[in-house]
């Protein structure tokens, strides 16, 4: 379970001043498959790096799977997102020296995870675990980010705009690579996205405007190629 | 030209290198000249050989030491042309995008030159200021007639004229190359692919990180063992140079060979954290020690670094050997020259000591990066 009460967050200071969080307050149920929705500028993917440890809020309480973050210090922050938390980012932040194979164990080295060539499989990559980067689609790359993240076994995943730089068709794929390996492998997903059509696929959805929770309600638990784009 | 206060920085390491170049050089070369001119009145034989091993010794010097450092700064100058160039890669592809050829983008790139300017005026005058004492030191012992310093005006083409304007071509030259790419590459940040990273096997991750973070900037990986051969080879030769020369002798050595280091080595690494930031941010973000990021990204320089100190010791006990045997073979008073087991061990430890505590303060700045500014 993901418990926040009272989350404030604000960047610069004096006249500069931005309130990016203004008392959020959110539950996500350990298993669910959450999607925050909202315009660019809400504050949704400041809220997604204060619930997964890569910012710590300016006040209010974050806790994950009962252990409170707001107190942590950096190298107790450091220790929770290795043990809990993968992430998927819209620009993959791939290695691009290291091959697929290599990136993946990025995430599984660091779980003693000997089991990568597997989850490569699994998101359909097992025959480009040599190659680079550079050399993959946007599509395979998301797909390899994705394989990375899974392979450190955490126990929820956070995913910042994953299809943000795909086209449908891919975007499709890898929403779908997404779905599967979280009902595979039980996992709570949360994802931040502008994009409505997307959250047909959640169990619940979390709208977000000017740093404050509007609303929550169920999604359609709809499959990536249900949904509309 | 976009130029900010960090770009500053590292034009005045350039022009620190050149400084030093040419103030070693414009002293033995004014001095040879003004020698020249008196050896006919050189009567005694002493005066004689010490005279032969006086211009051979200037001629080693100028042309070891001085074409050394301005190797140094054309290597930084490169160096630092190619990262400005990745760093403001977006600026310039506007540019190129709006129908600008890469040379006539390049061509403002001439500044650069600039830093190599202002390094050759400051060496020049350093060199004539200090020149007085350098004269009184190599005729301590009055073997040759009274010599007055004069300003040999050929040397202000050779010692600053010429080499700015080689540089400032080359600067031109290197951005020029650098942006022969499609305009779209250098718009969206695209890195050239310029090396194909060597198979693995089945190294794990961390390893591998370290390995190819060596291989993937070789310019970085020399210019660290690079600053490491000065340190050790300087240090050790100035410390030599106390018995077999004079302390003055000894002190130049000792700071040029340490501004050099520092500057290789200083400049070299906050390349490598800045190259390796984005690796970093990752990596903290998925949950690795910040001993585990800084050991992958700097833990692969430090053998590097030894290799670049034992080098340094045997080439200036070969060189140190080769000019006493040769140069300074039958001059009156010159000690015999052995291996300075007591400044190897100094310079070991000095070196051990400064080298960790450099590597130290980096990890720290590798660690410090914020996730999210870089991240964005």
């Amino acid at each position: 379970m993901i418990s926040l009460r009272g989350v404030t967050k604000s960047y610069g200071r004096g006249a500069g001043l931005t309130r990016v969080l203004k008392g959020v307050d959110l539950e996500i149920p350990d298993g669910s498959f959450s999607v925050i929705l909202g315009a660019s500028g809400s504050g949704k993917t400041t809220l997604l790096n204060v619930m997964s440890g890569l910012e710590r809020p300016d006040e209010g309480s974050v806790r994950v799977d009962g252990q409170e973050l707001s107190g942590l210090t950096d190298r107790e922050l450091t220790a929770f997102r290795k043990r809990t938390v993968g992430f998927v980012f819209q620009q993959y932040y791939l290695l691009p020296d290291l091959t697929v194979e290599k990136n993946v164990r990025m995430g599984a080295d660091l779980a003693g995870n000997p089991d990568f060539s597997g989850i490569l499989e699994s998101v359909g990559l097992g025959d480009k675990r040599k190659k680079y980067p550079g050399e993959l689609s946007g599509g395979e790359q998301q797909r390899v980010s994705i394989a990375r993240a899974l392979a450190k076994r955490p126990q929820v995943l956070f995913a910042d705009e994953p299809t943000g730089a795909l086209d449908e068709q891919t975007g499709r794929q890898v929403l779908d690579v997404m779905a599967r390996m979280r009902q595979k492998l039980g996992l709570t997903v949360v994802m931040v996205t502008h994009n409505q059509n997307i959250a047909q696929m959640a169990d619940r959805v979390i709208t977000m405007n000017s740093g404050k929770i509007l609303g929550q309600a169920e999604g359609g638990s709809k499959s990536a190629f249900e949904i509309g784009w | 030209m976009f130029i900010r206060g960090k770009d500053l920085i590292k034009l005045a390491a350039i022009a620190v290198v050149t400084c030093c170049a040419v103030f070693v050089c414009t002293l033995f070369l004014n001095y040879m000249q003004d020698l020249a001119d008196v050896g006919g009145e050189i009567a005694s034989e002493a005066g004689r050989i010490l005279y032969e091993a006086q211009m051979s010794m200037g001629k080693v010097t100028c042309a070891v030491t001085g074409g050394c450092l301005v190797l140094t700064s054309a290597v930084l100058l490169a160096f630092y042309v190619k990262n400005y160039v990745d760093a403001h890669g977006r600026e310039l592809g506007v540019l190129k995008a709006l129908g600008m050829s890469e040379w006539r983008i390049a061509a403002a790139f001439w500044v650069f030159g600039l830093s190599v300017l202002a390094g050759c005026l400051l060496g020049f005058v350093l060199a004539f200021a200090y020149m007085p004492r350098f004269y009184a030191v190599q005729n301590a012992d009055g073997l040759f007639p009274d010599m007055a310093v004069r300003l040999h005006p050929g040397l202000i083409w050779w010692e600053i004229l010429l080499p700015s304007l080689c540089f400032a071509g080359l600067a031109v030259f290197c951005a020029a190359r650098k942006l022969r790419r499609p305009a779209l590459e250098l718009l969206r940040g695209k890195q050239e692919i310029s090396f194909r990273p060597a198979a693995s096997g089945d190294l794990p991750f961390l390893k591998d990180l370290r390995r190819q973070t060596l291989r993937r900037k070789k310019v970085l990986a020399f210019l660290v063992t690079f600053s490491a051969f000065c340190f050790s080879a300087m240090t050790q030769m100035s410390l030599s140079m106390f018995d077999l020369a004079s302390a003055t002798f000894a002190w130049m050595i000792l700071a040029i060979g340490l501004i050099l280091a520092f500057v290789t080595l200083m400049l070299s690494l906050s390349s490598v954290v800045r190259a390796n930031a984005g690796t970093i941010a990752m990596m903290r973000a998925f949950g690795y020690p910040d001993s585990a990021c800084s050991s992958a990204v700097l833990g692969g320089y430090r053998p590097l670094s030894w290799i670049g100190f034992a080098v340094g010791t045997i080439y200036q006990y070969g060189l140190l050997k080769l000019v006493m045997t040769f140069v300074f073979a039958g001059v009156e008073g010159m000690p015999a020259y052995s291996f300075n087991f007591w400044a190897l061990a100094l310079s070991l430890v000095l070196f051990a000591a400064v080298y960790e505590l450099i590597l130290y303060r980096f990890s720290q700045k590798l660690n410090a990066l914020p996730l999210r500014a870089v991240m964005i």
